[in-house]
């Protein structure tokens, strides 16, 4: 845990939350010479565009793949060094349940993976921005013309520039904790509780071995389950696979009915369900590893047009971004929506 | 069949591979997909509807006369409203404008109103309600309404400036109160050769803005006490007012 800073206040922006719209906030303001720094309270950035090894094995346990329609967006994607970009992937679809954009599959759209996981996007971003994993902001307070944030640990960070790239229920439980009386912050604290709309979604990773009668689809959305938000085919996405990996993520609904209940239980009751779908075969494999996404995805409908900028006494300024703040949800929208801002605190550090 | 009409279906007919690049910055391509007579309490129209290339959303041109081909045709640029535009809502003025638009260039000989589907300015039906729902409790605050998305103009101007294009006008004359609209559509390559100052008739529903003068940031209150939103991005202008 690194809670030491060089520089007290810091002498520009921190960003809470090394997802890809604080990494993509983050990026824009270094470029502009800006100091930024990141704190987020992982081992690894990209928040939900997340990869674990398993036995050497790259495997999506969050985002499976990105799309999108923006130009500059879909640059960015198709630009990432040293990645083997999967252009088109998913390809094979089967089923026609809900993806968890409902627009991924919208004419104009392009899709992609990488065959070294989908945290080769952020990883990209972060590449040469200063980012301090395993840091937790418990709680933030106004300090004269600073924010003070308390950090896991007993640390201290201040800037007057801080940025909330979150899950909207992880800012409201720290904007919640500021002291009332501000119009500007009423309004911004109002319209976040209305668009809090983050689902949990409980994924189970399951290994077969490579022999076994994988699936001919790449993603499955299966519109009959109330089980199954979907499926992926993990190892599709990967050359020559040492093993046939599903990464199987719940519906919303039956996430927050089970997410109490043992590890063991829900892992049972979504592999019996994806055999019960796809053939027996699948309730048997060979390993399994497990994800419990508490704010998984946001429910589509509750996407605003751009991030929030609140400005406080002495030009105290807060932040607000992450991918309910664009429109259409997802890795695009929560990239948009970081950038967006960037642009905005951009003007304001100059003054 | 009019000449108006059979230079509209050849255009349809002639684009109905269309794809292109894209216009703008979001690279915006529209299609017109099919064509009709439409003849309204305010005129005789046609209605040409378009495909996009970003979503499902169906933007509508409503024609006057043979556009195809001509110099300095008056166009009104009107952002899709279902509260005012359907439902006759009193807390915007869009319902006045679309109909004002629409007498306007149904008294002409040529014209186009393009009726872009762009509900509650931009990001949607539903955060219009919300951006009424904090105006109702006293948060109408100007960083909420930013973040609900008033507005995304680009998208508009794009989706218009291709519409242009697509009908063959040559240049146009905008119908606005705001000089901006004309730079954003030259910007994206549409010849505007004029403005039309876009000015509705007084009725019971906007003769508060005779009467009171622009208060609170900008906003017109009206009788009820409410703040009118400038839904449609542009100084409203009621007969008997001073132009802006």
């Amino acid at each position: 845990m690194n809670t030491v800073f060089p520089l007290d206040p810091h002498p520009g922006v921190l960003v809470v939350g090394a997802g890809v719209a604080g990494l993509a906030c983050a990026r824009d303001l270094a470029h502009k010479g800006i100091p930024v720094t990141l704190l987020d309270r992982g081992r690894g950035v990209g928040g939900r565009c997340a990869t674990r090894r398993i036995e050497g094995q790259p495997v999506d346990h969050g985002v499976a793949f990105l799309h999108g329609s923006d130009p500059a967006f879909l640059d960015a994607v198709r630009s990432v060094p040293g990645a083997t970009i999967l252009d088109g992937w998913p390809s094979r679809i089967e089923g026609t349940g809900t993806p968890c954009q409902p627009d991924a599959f919208a004419p104009g759209e392009r899709r992609a993976a990488y065959a070294e996981g989908v945290t080769a996007f952020p990883k990209m971003m972060a590449a040469g921005l200063d980012v301090r994993l395993v840091t937790t902001v418990l709680a933030m307070h106004p300090d004269g013309a600073l924010w003070r944030l308390d950090l896991a640990g007993g640390g201290t960070a201040r800037a007057r520039f801080v940025v909330l790239a979150l899950a909207t229920e992880e800012t409201l439980a720290l904007v919640d904790g500021l002291p009332p009386g501000d119009l500007e912050l009423e309004g911004a604290r109002h319209l976040l509780r209305m668009v809090a709309s983050s689902v949990p979604c409980l994924t189970v990773i399951a290994g077969y071995p490579a022999d076994a009668p994988a699936p001919a689809w790449d993603v499955a959305f299966p519109e009959t389950s109330m089980i199954l938000k979907d499926v992926v085919h993990d190892s599709a996405k990967r050359p020559d696979p040492k093993w046939t990996v599903l990464v199987i993520q719940a519906a919303a609904r039956w996430s927050r009915q089970h997410a109490g209940e043992p590890v063991d239980a829900w892992t049972q009751g979504l592999l019996a369900e994806t055999a019960r779908l796809f053939g027996e075969w699948a309730a048997h494999p060979t390993w399994t590893q497990v994800r419990h996404w508490q704010f998984g995805r946001t429910e589509s409908g509750n996407e605003l047009a751009g991030p929030l900028v609140v400005e406080g006494a002495g030009g105290r300024t807060l932040g607000i971004t992450g991918e309910v703040f664009a429109e259409g949800g997802g890795v695009e929208a929560a990239w948009t929506s970081g950038r967006l801002l960037a642009v905005r605190l951009a003007e304001r550090t100059k003054g | 069949m009019s000449e108006a009409l059979a230079h509209l279906e050849e255009i349809v007919d002639h684009e109905r591979e269309h794809e292109c690049e894209g216009i703008g910055a979001k690279r915006l391509c529209v299609r017109p997909v099919s064509v009709a007579v439409l003849p309204t309490r305010f005129g005789d129209f046609h209605i040409v509807a378009f495909w996009n290339n970003r979503d499902g959303k169906e933007h509508v041109a409503i024609l006057r006369g043979d556009v195809v081909g001509r110099e300095d045709v008056p166009i009104r640029m009107h952002s899709e409203c279902l509260t005012g535009d359907a439902l006759g809502s009193l807390r915007c003025d869009c319902r006045d404008q679309l109909e004002a638009a629409l007498r306007k260039v149904g008294s002409l000989e040529f014209g186009a109103v393009l009726y872009l589907r762009q509900e509650g300015r931009g990001i949607g039906l539903i955060n219009k309600v919300r951006a009424y729902a904090l105006q109702d409790r006293g948060l109408d605050t100007v960083e909420a309404n930013r973040a609900l998305g008033f507005r995304d103009d680009e998208r508009d101007y794009a989706i218009a400036a291709h519409m242009i294009f697509s009908m063959g006008m040559k240049s146009v004359q905008v119908m606005t109160n705001n000089p901006d609209k004309m730079k954003q559509l030259q910007d994206l390559g549409v010849r505007v050769t004029g403005r039309i100052p876009h000015v509705m008739p007084p009725n019971a529903y906007n003769r508060f803005y005779l009467e009171t003068k622009a208060a609170r940031s900008g906003h017109f209150i009206d009788f009820s006490g409410r703040a009118h939103l400038p839904e449609q991005a542009e100084p409203v202008v009621v007969e008997g007012m001073p132009e802006p």
